[in-house]
């Protein structure tokens, strides 16, 4: 191995040469310096290797505040600064190239740089994490451009950019038109008709959502992947595999990523963990630098460029990930231990056309309060019975926000993430259809910390409810060529289930109204616009629609045994409120502000995950 | 040996076109189920007036039956009820055979017992050609408890909440079945603590009374079967509350689909017991008395002897198999009504589920064949000696025509209502409207072309004909004293009485019959 620090280490006992060899392997493997190995592979903490730097003589230059001539930076590529974590800084009073590093005793690092600058260079040490922030900050205006605009170029058509397009706007403004033009000329009739319409829409998205349901209950008990088939794989045979963590921050959050991610049975040296922060971020990068303990991830950090969003910091990290499969898990995110190792399972026998998998998502503080609990019912009955449901349909699937695997290599064949969507992942999941491939459910689940707080998860809510807007709007540009792509059946379900579920989420409250005013108001008026017949069906869509919404989710309490939350399921035509003042406000940013990206407070939970994680997950798929 | 889908469907077609051919000759010879007339006058009602239609299809009952029979109007609203049970009748016998593939009893006894039934016992043909409810019933039945049994075998709640669907179905079929929720009530406990999985191996009372000792397995008990619970009643209660708030908002009386003549069939439809103590015929009415009396439906189906013979499985599965004998004996509480067909055939259906489901061989094959043949026999004595102990009037009217061997006349035989409808067919015309109340009278309406220049309760001007008749209409047909149906309707002879009293009301009877008086008032 050429002369580097880490040799200088073995002698005071901060490594052995069994560890050195295995450094070396995974920096062969990843393309990295050794020391970039050796920190973000889980080897050495930041701090006792600046205290060893130290000792040894390398006091750390505060390399964001040094004078940096960018004629040397732009003569070299990120990508290689940040795999061999150096920075070029000016020439010094001698004429020599100063040169901010990681690892000052880094000799062939030394000699590349001396033949690419045609000049002597000097190695002075500096944090790791400060020259990966200046690298991207100076370098990565391309790349964070490319995260942000490549999709819109290679498939205009599928691009959030554009929220609405001129045809949809002249469509609505003509419905709109025409509502009123009809209201005006016969508006007991009118007012009417758009009633009966809103019911039966209302009725048949909930049955629809039932029926889907009820087909995902049959495989309440499958597992595509047995615990025999995950415990027969060699770990020699398992490609290397990249987990993007986007975060912003969440600072407190840190420690309890390390703890999660070395929960993970899967080779240390494979796994390409990214943790992508935000530039002005510092907290989180100050809290990276604080640890105690050795870190298993590379911080790659995001140049500033509007939108702010997770997807376009996931296209950002995707430009520098090794891995054959690709996932993503939020900072709080509890998988299971063997979820990778299944997901390497499934699609080695999955067809080919099979490029994304989908874990269920749930819960650790499912029992926090009462939000949490209809939190967890919702999720339970979305990833345990929804998603099996539309994948026994073969319609397009709209991803879930963590824990989607790819397939790397697909994934950018498919243009990444749209930076401009909010639930890229949603969006995502439809493309994946359109291209004819297809998407999978893997029986593994993630816990995530439910939000606990009412404004917090109104916020959070309208987010996601913004982006299946905007995921309808983008896919509906064109309605016949949608069609022609993904089929009437595709097309259907796709408008059913992303296009509907704003749609009942806006309705509710004006449906729960109309009632209201019927049964309070027992006027005459009241009653000229509620005839007999309209007043029948609206009872029964008001009574039926609740009722199975209810009962979809007392169905998710099944598979996990949840069964103490099985009562809370009739709290559900409350719940809808709070998704109706999440859906207006996600339709009021639709409007004015389209990319704005609602961040949700993480950490605020007091249950703990690593206590609760073992009860919370339920044991699924074990005979009942 | 096993039987493919196509030679299930061949077989069921045929089965149609037998009892297509039974029913054309029992129709031919005057058998005509009041049941079957009522849920013809009812969709006639539905597409031929205009006023009313939304009281008419949201409040008549039983729901399923009605709605089934609705799809087969286009073939006549004569015909459509009797299509509608043949229907129903061979989907069950359809679903039978292809579960009686799964079954570990010897295929050919099971395939010779499901056929000889279907074809031969006399409830089963009656459920199939009255057009009567009995087949949707039977067929809910079936495959509610079929359900419960895949939930058993499969433990994924699909199948728990096709049961609901189908308990639901089951009750807008016929909604004493209510009860069978009591019925339901003692097994899902059983079935929790299967999922709890507390000393396995052990005694069931062992395996409670550690559940019921240990606070976190106690819990867990609880929960999941209130969660059971909660699945497989919220559907149907959930339809009940809905069908009861529509009636209240447009019947103004949330029971009214049960309570009203002009809704349900049964209000005037069944044999009382009243009646039938006035009349008097049939035993079975003393054994539906007493308290053995779901022990003598059993006897009625010895082959649900033989389904608990060959029962294999655990005790929730065999609690499920007697859970109709329960319902049963629920039923029984409303002395007022006498349990017809209906309440005998579930009995043999139930056997079927047993033999398909939760069965095995024992002794060995030949024996085991013996006791299921012996049991298919003995269930098929046991049908003919229902119909000849019956005390409903108009399943002894059905045995009399067949015993009497009236099934061959030498023509069409019209019976009362028919004769009636003719007359009244060709009396009336726009100048000379009839007053009829279908209350009493759905029989003969069912029989009429159409409903043109009828005044019937349906239309917002009856109470006002019905004040002063003879300013309105030429004729009004009156039930006489004898009329069974004399007391639920407003045109009956007591009326008449006082309208000829009070309104010095004119009138000339023009037409009558052993039930019915046509008068004409002006």
């Amino acid at each position: 191995m050429p002369v580097c620090v880490l040799n200088n280490m073995i002698s005071v006992g901060l490594f052995t040469t069994a560890k050195l060899a295995e450094i070396e392997t995974i920096a062969d493997e990843f393309g990295y310096a050794p020391i970039k190995a050796a920190l973000n592979f889980g080897y050495l903490t930041r701090k006792s290797y600046v205290a060893f730097l130290e000792r040894s003589g390398f006091p750390l230059v505060d390399v964001r505040n040094e004078v940096v001539d960018e004629t040397f930076v732009e003569q070299c590529d990120l990508l290689h600064l940040n795999a061999f974590l150096y920075l070029p800084l000016r020439r010094d009073g001698r004429g020599n190239l100063l040169v901010a590093v990681a690892d000052p005793m880094d000799e062939q690092l030394q000699g590349i740089l001396e033949n690419k600058f045609n000049t002597k260079v000097q190695l002075v040490a500096a944090s790791d994490l400060d020259i990966t922030w200046m690298v991207h900050k100076l370098r990565g205006e391309f790349y964070v451009k490319e995260a942000v605009f490549s999709l819109m170029r290679k498939d205009p058509e599928s691009s959030g950019l554009t929220t609405f397009t001129d045809y949809q706007l002249l469509f609505i403004f003509i419905a709109i038109g025409l509502s009123f033009f009809f209201l005006t000329i016969n508006f007991v009739n009118s007012f009417i008709f758009i009633n009966l319409a809103f019911s039966f829409i209302f009725l048949f998205a909930i049955v629809f959502k039932l029926s889907i349901a009820l087909k995902g209950s049959k495989f309440e008990l499958s597992e595509v992947v047995t615990k025999a088939e995950v415990k027969a794989v060699e770990n020699n045979s398992l490609p290397v595999y990249t987990i993007l963590l986007p975060v912003y921050k969440e600072d407190k959050l840190i420690r309890k990523l390390i703890w999660n991610l070395r929960s993970l049975d899967y080779p240390r040296g494979k796994l390409d963990v990214k943790l992508l922060i935000e530039e002005d971020d510092d907290k989180t990068l100050n809290a990276v630098k604080d640890l105690d303990f050795p870190a298993n991830f590379e911080t790659i950090v995001v140049p500033f460029h509007m939108p702010k969003t997770k997807p376009k910091a996931c296209n950002y990290g995707l430009f520098f990930c090794k891995g054959v499969y690709l996932t993503i898990y939020d900072a709080e995110d509890v998988p299971d231990s063997d979820q990778l190792k299944k997901v390497v399972c499934l699609f080695r026998k999955l067809p080919k056309d099979y490029v994304v998998l989908q874990g269920a998502l749930n819960y650790f503080n499912k029992n926090e309060n009462l939000l949490t609990r209809m939190f967890t019912l919702e999720y339970s009955y979305w990833f345990d019975y929804m998603l099996p449901g539309l994948q026994s349909l073969d319609v397009p699937i709209p991803l879930g926000g963590t824990s989607n695997h790819f397939k790397l290599a697909k994934l950018l064949e498919l243009g990444g993430w749209d930076p401009f969507n909010v639930t890229e992942d949603a969006d995502l999941g439809v493309r994946v259809f359109e291209k004819k491939y297809k998407v999978g459910v893997v029986n593994s689940t993630t816990l995530e910390e439910a939000n606990n707080e009412p404004f917090n998860w109104i916020r959070q809510r309208s987010r996601w409810i913004k982006g299946y807007m905007q995921t309808l709007l983008v896919h509906m540009r064109n309605p016949p060529r949608l069609i022609k792509k993904i089929g009437w059946r595709g097309f259907f379900g796709f408008n059913f289930f992303v296009g509907f579920t704003p749609i009942t989420f806006l309705l509710y409250p004006l449906l729960l109204g109309f009632y209201i005013v019927y049964l309070v108001f027992d006027l005459q008026t009241v009653r000229i616009l509620f005839p007999d017949w309209v007043l029948y069906i609206s009872i029964f869509n008001f009574i039926a629609g609740n009722t199975l919404m209810i009962y979809v989710n007392m169905l998710a309490v099944f598979k996990r045994r949840f069964y103490e939350l099985i009562l809370f399921a009739l709290m559900n035509p409350f719940y809808w409120l709070m998704h109706s003042i999440a859906a207006y406000k996600g339709l009021w940013q639709l409007i004015y502000k389209p990319f704005y990206w609602e961040k949700t407070n993480h950490g605020l939970t007091k249950v703990s995950h690593s206590a609760s994680a073992a009860t919370a997950a339920g044991k699924v798929n074990e005979p009942r | 040996m096993k039987l493919t889908v196509q030679r299930i469907r061949i077989l069921s077609l045929l089965l149609v076109i037998y009892y297509l051919a039974l029913a054309w000759i029992f129709n031919r010879a005057g058998f005509e189920h009041s049941e079957r007339l009522f849920y013809s006058e009812k969709i006639m009602l539905l597409f031929e007036n205009s006023e009313n239609t939304l009281l008419t299809l949201g409040t008549t009952f039983p729901t399923t039956s009605y709605l089934i029979n609705i799809l087969f109007a286009p073939f006549g609203y004569l015909f459509a009820p009797i299509a509608g049970s043949i229907v129903l009748m061979v989907t069950l016998f359809f679903f039978i055979l292809k579960d009686i593939n799964d079954s570990e009893l010897p295929f050919r006894t099971l395939f010779f017992s499901v056929v000889v039934l279907f074809f031969l016992h006399p409830q089963f043909v009656y459920a199939a050609i009255s057009g009567r409810n009995i087949a949707a019933i039977v067929l809910f039945t079936y495959l509610l408890f079929r359900s419960l049994f895949f939930y058993y075998n499969n433990q994924t709640t699909y199948y728990l909440s096709l049961a609901s669907v189908f308990l639901g179905a089951l009750i807008f079929s016929e909604i004493k079945f209510l009860w069978l929720i009591l019925g339901f009530l003692p097994f899902v406990v059983l079935v929790s603590l299967e999922g709890i999985k507390t000393a396995k191996g052990e005694p069931v009372a062992l395996q409670y009374y550690q559940a019921l000792n240990n606070r976190s397995l106690r819990r867990k008990l609880v929960n999941r079967t209130v969660s059971l619970y909660f699945i497989l009643y919220l559907l149907p209660l959930a339809a009940i509350f809905l069908f009861r708030t529509l009636n209240q908002s447009h019947a103004g009386d949330p029971t009214y689909f049960l309570s009203s003549q002009y809704s349900n069939w049964r209000v005037t439809g069944v044999s009382t017991i009243a009646n039938i103590m006035e009349r008097g015929s049939g035993n079975n009415l003393n054994k539906q008395t007493q308290i053995i009396f779901p022990f003598f439906t059993m006897f009625l189906a010895p082959i649900f002897f033989s389904a608990l013979f060959l029962f294999k499985g655990k005790l929730y599965k065999l609690l499920t198999l007697l859970t109709p004998l329960i319902f049963i004996s629920i039923a029984l509480i409303d002395i007022q009504f006498y349990l017809t067909a209906e309440y005998y055939i579930i009995i043999p259906i139930i056997a079927f589920v047993g033999l398909n489901f939760s069965s095995t061989v024992k002794v060995n094959r030949f024996m085991s064949s013996v006791i299921l043949l012996a049991g298919t026999l003995l269930t098929l004595v046991g049908g003919f000696y229902y119909f000849s102990q019956t005390s409903d009037f108009e399943e002894q009217h059905l045995v009399k025509m067949v015993t009497e061997k009236k099934l061959w006349p030498e023509t069409k035989v019209d019976t009362e209502d028919k004769i009636l409808a003719d007359y009244i067919t060709s009396i009336k015309s726009e100048d000379r409207p009839v007053l009829i109340d279908d209350a009493a009278a759905y029989g003969i309406i069912a029989h009429l072309p159409n409903l043109n220049h009828l005044v019937m309760p349906l239309q917002k001007n009856f109470i006002t004909v019905i004040e002063n008749p003879a300013l309105s209409v030429e004729y009004i047909l009156i039930a006489k004293i004898n009329n069974l149906r004399h007391n639920f309707t407003a045109m009956n002879a007591y009326n008449m009485v006082q309208m000829q009293t009070r309104l010095n009301l004119k009138s000339n009877r023009v037409f009558e019959t052993e039930n019915w008086i046509v008068y004409s008032v002006r």
